[in-house]
C-alpha cells in the first residue's frame, strides 16, 4: 500500500511552517502543489490521481512546507485508501508543526467543493488551525465570463476565500500574506450537530445555498461538456473514437518512439565502443561489454517508450477524456469480473507494468484493485516486443494473405497480442466468478470531469520523471539480477566457454524441463535467464549462438534458429509461454512494494509459470499435430 | 422507478435509497448529490448498458446499473 500515513516532515528537518493542501478530488490542487512548490506531482483530469502525501518547500519563501493530501469526497470515508488519506490529515491536523491548511475547491463546481469545504472548517475549528479556501480554476470562469462573489462566501463562511488560478497562477501572489492573516473558525457552520458525522442532506443544502447565493451562475460550462460527452459517448461515434485514440495511442508507443529508440540504443553502441577501446581485454572489459552495456543496454532502450506512453497517457488524462473511456470500458471488464476503472492500468500496461501497477491505485475498491493486478502482468507489455519480432521472424513464413493485404508475420504479431489480452480477462474471470466476495463491490460512481486542453509542461515533466523512475527504481534490480547472471555464466572458466560455465551447467540440469517442447539446453538457459527480464532472451540466445550483439541482427539470429532445425510447435510454443510468464524481476519488486508483501507477486509468479508452461506443452503437441 | 430507468434529456427526484444499499454509499451519494428530493438529469444513457451520466447541479457523474437501480426517484 502506499505510504499515505507516514507524514515527510516528519522524517525531514522540520521547516518553520508547515502548510496543509486538501480538497475533493479533481479540484486541481496537485497543480497549484506543483506552482506552489515546483515540484513535478503527476497531475491529471481524472479522479484520484494524488495516492501519497508530497511535500516541497514554497518556492517564495523556502522557510514553507506544502503538503499535499490525496484528493477525498469526505471526511468520512468508504474505501480504504480515502481512509488512509484522512487518517493521515488528521494526524497532521494534531501535529503541533501543522500551521494553517489551505482546503482547494474547484469554483466551476462550487457546490461540491463546498460540501467538503465545509467538513473541512468543521475540523479546522476543532484543532483550531488558520484555514484558507482558494477557489481554484478562476481562469475558466473568467474565459467563460462567469464570477465568484468570493468576499460574500467568505463573509458567509467567516473563512478567508482567495480566487486563484493553479494553471495561470493567477492569485498565488497573495496566498502567503492571506495564510497569515488567517485565523480558525471560531464557529460551527450553521448547522445544528457534528457536520463532518452527517449523514443527511443537510450539509449538501447548505452547500448549494451557498453556491447559488455566491458561485458562478448559468449552464455554459456544463453544456459544453454535455455537448462533447454526447459525441464521445454516442453509440457509434463514441465507439469508433475510442478505436481511434487506442490506435493512435499505440502507434505512439511502436511508431513514434521507434526513432527514439534506435538512438538510444546507437548512443549505447558508441558509448561502448569509447569505453571498451580504453579498457584492456580481460575480466573487466567483458564485464563492462556483457553485463553493463548488454544487460542494463537492453533494458535502457525501452525507456523511449516508457516516456511516449507516460506522454500520451497523460495528455488523455488532461484532456478528460480517459474518465470517458472508463465509461465505455465498465460494462465488457465487468463481465471479466473487472471495472471501468481497471481499463487505464491495463492500457498503461501494454507500455510496461510497472506504470501499470502504479495506475492501479485509481481503482478505488481493493478487490478490483487486486485483480487488475492478475491482469497486468498478462498484458502484452514492450519487453515481449524483441521476442515476438525474433520468432515470428523465425517461424512465420514473410508471406502475405489474404490477396496481399495482410502479411502472415503481421497476422501473428497482432494473434499473440490479442492471446495475451484474451489470457488477461480469462484469468480475472475465473478468479473473480470463484470468489463471491471479489463479485460484489464498490459500485462504480465515476465522476466525469470536464473536458481541457492539456498542460504541456506539467505533463513532459511527468513522462520525464516517471522515466527517471523507471531507470533508477527498476534499475538498481537489473543490475544486481545482471551482474549476478553474468557472473554464473563467466565463471569458472572465465568466460572460454558458457556451455562449461555454472550457468551452462544450470542450462543442463534444466534441459529435461524444456525438452517437452522440443527446446535444447540453450533455450533452456535463455528462458532462465528471460526471468530476469524478457527482453534478455534475445540476447543470452544470440551469445548462445555466437553472434554479437544479437538484438541488431534479429534476422540472423532467426535464420540461426531456423538452420538449428527447430521444429515450428517450439517456435509457437516459445510465443505462448512469453505471452504468459511472469518473467519480470521489477514487476514483481513493485507488485511487492505497492501490496506491501510479497504475497502477491510469489504467488502470481509462480502460478503463471505453471500457466505459461502447461499452455506452451498443449501448444506444442497441438501445432505438431496439425502441422 | 430507479435512477437506471430514467432515459436521456428525461429528469426526476430522489425519492429514497433501497433498503440493501449499505450505510457508507448512502452517505457518499448523499454527499456527491444523490439525496431524497435533489432533482437529477439524466444527460447521457449510452447504449448497451454502459454506466448513465447523471448531472447533480454543476457536476456530472458515471453510475453502473447496480448503484442506480438502488436509487428510487418520483
Amino acid at each position: 500500500m502506499p505510504t499515505s500515513s507516514t507524514l515527510p516532515s516528519e522524517t525531514a528537518s522540520l521547516p518553520r511552517a508547515s502548510i496543509a493542501l486538501i480538497g475533493s478530488p479533481n479540484s486541481g490542487k496537485s497543480l497549484l502543489f506543483n506552482r506552489l512548490t515546483g515540484l513535478n506531482q503527476k497531475v491529471a483530469n481524472f479522479p484520484g490521481i494524488t495516492v501519497d502525501i508530497s511535500s516541497g518547500k514554497s518556492l517564495a519563501d523556502s522557510s514553507t512546507e506544502y503538503l499535499d493530501f490525496p484528493g477525498v469526497y469526505s471526511l468520512q470515508t468508504i474505501s480504504g485508501e480515502e481512509k488512509l488519506a484522512v487518517e493521515a490529515f488528521y494526524k497532521a491536523m494534531d501535529a503541533d508543526h501543522l500551521d494553517a491548511v489551505i482546503c482547494v475547491v474547484d469554483a466551476t463546481r462550487l457546490e461540491k467543493g463546498l460540501i467538503f469545504a465545509l467538513q473541512v472548517i468543521e475540523a479546522c475549528r476543532r484543532y483550531n488551525k488558520p484555514l484558507l479556501i482558494a477557489a481554484n480554476m478562476t481562469d475558466v470562469l473568467e474565459q467563460h465570463k462567469m464570477h465568484l462573489d468570493a468576499e460574500g462566501l467568505a463573509g458567509a463562511l467567516k473563512v478567508p476565500v482567495l480566487p486563484i488560478s493553479g494553471k495561470t497562477g493567477f492569485g498565488l501572489e497573495h496566498i502567503p500574506s492571506a495564510i497569515a492573516s488567517a485565523t480558525a473558525p471560531t464557529e460551527a457552520y450553521a448547522i445544528a450537530g457534528d457536520i463532518i458525522a452527517s449523514d443527511d442532506a443537510l450539509i449538501h443544502r447548505q452547500a448549494q445555498q451557498l453556491a447559488n447565493m455566491y458561485g458562478p451562475k448559468g449552464d455554459l460550462l456544463i453544456n459544453a461538456q454535455t455537448k462533447l460527452d454526447s459525441f464521445f459517448l454516442h453509440s457509434w461515434f463514441g465507439g469508433l473514437s475510442f478505436f481511434v485514440i487506442m490506435y493512435l495511442l499505440f502507434q505512439s508507443i511502436f511508431t513514434w518512439a521507434a526513432p527514439v529508440m534506435d538512438g538510444v540504443e546507437t548512443i549505447i553502441q558508441v558509448t561502448a565502443d569509447f569505453v571498451l577501446a580504453r579498457v584492456p581485454e580481460g575480466m573487466a572489459s567483458d564485464f563492462i561489454s556483457d553485463a553493463l552495456f548488454g544487460g542494463i543496454g537492453a533494458f535502457l532502450v525501452f525507456v523511449p517508450q516508457i516516456f511516449v506512453l507516460t506522454l500520451v497517457v497523460g495528455m488523455l488524462e488532461d484532456s478528460g477524456y480517459l474518465a470517458r473511456a472508463a465509461v465505455i470500458c465498465h460494462k465488457p471488464l465487468r463481465v471479466f469480473g473487472l471495472t471501468g476503472k481497471s481499463f487505464i492500468p491495463m492500457l498503461s500496461s501494454v507500455a510496461c507494468a510497472i506504470p501499470g501497477i502504479y495506475a492501479a491505485r485509481t481503482v478505488d475498491s481493493p478487490r478490483k484493485r487486486w485483480l487488475t493486478y492478475l491482469a497486468i502482468p498478462l498484458m502484452p507489455c514492450s519487453a515481449r516486443l524483441p521476442v515476438y519480432t525474433l520468432l515470428i521472424a523465425a517461424f512465420i513464413p514473410a508471406q502475405k494473405a489474404l490477396g496481399g493485404l495482410v502479411g502472415w508475420q503481421g497476422l501473428a504479431m497482432f494473434g499473440i497480442y490479442v492471446f495475451g489480452i484474451v489470457c488477461a480477462l480469462l484469468v480475472t474471470a475465473v478468479v473473480s466468478r470463484s470468489n463471491a466476495e471479489l463479485r460484489s463491490d464498490l459500485p462504480f460512481v465515476l465522476e466525469m470531469p470536464p473536458y481541457r486542453l492539456p498542460s504541456w509542461r506539467p505533463l513532459l515533466r511527468n513522462a520525464w520523471n516517471r522515466s527517471k523512475h523507471f531507470v533508477t527504481k527498476a534499475g538498481k534490480i537489473i543490475f544486481i539480477v545482471t551482474v549476478v547472471i553474468w557472473l554464473l555464466g563467466y565463471f569458472p572458466n572465465q568466460g572460454a566457454s558458457l556451455g562449461d560455465s555454472w550457468l551452462g551447467t544450470m542450462g543442463q540440469w534444466i534441459e529435461p524441463v524444456f525438452a517437452p517442447f522440443g527446446l535444447d539446453w540453450k533455450y533452456g538457459v535463455a528462458i532462465l535467464t528471460s526471468f530476469l527480464a524478457r527482453e534478455v532472451f534475445v540476447g543470452t540466445l544470440g551469445t548462445l549462438f555466437g553472434i554479437e550483439g544479437a538484438e541488431e541482427n534479429f534476422v540472423s539470429l532467426s535464420q540461426q534458429i531456423q538452420d538449428s532445425g527447430l521444429p515450428i510447435g517450439s517456435g509457437v510454443a516459445l510465443l505462448v509461454f512469453f505471452a504468459i510468464a511472469l518473467q519480470c524481476v521489477s514487476t514483481l519488486a513493485v507488485l511487492s512494494k505497492e501490496t506491501g508483501s510479497w504475497r502477491l507477486p510469489t504467488q502470481l509468479f509462480i502460478s503463471y509459470s505453471i500457466f505459461a508452461y502447461v499452455a506452451a506443452f498443449l501448444t506444442f503437441h497441438l501445432v505438431e499435430f496439425l502441422v | 422507478m430507479t435512477l437506471w430507468d430514467l432515459t436521456q434529456g428525461t429528469s426526476a427526484t430522489v425519492s429514497a435509497f433501497a433498503a440493501s444499499i449499505e450505510a457508507g454509499y448512502r452517505t457518499r451519494l448523499s454527499e456527491l448529490g444523490f439525496h431524497p428530493g435533489e432533482s437529477i438529469a439524466c444527460v447521457m444513457a449510452p447504449s448497451l448498458g454502459a454506466p448513465k451520466l447523471y448531472r447533480v447541479n454543476n457536476t456530472v457523474y458515471s453510475l453502473d446499473d447496480s448503484i442506480a437501480s438502488m436509487i428510487e426517484v418520483a
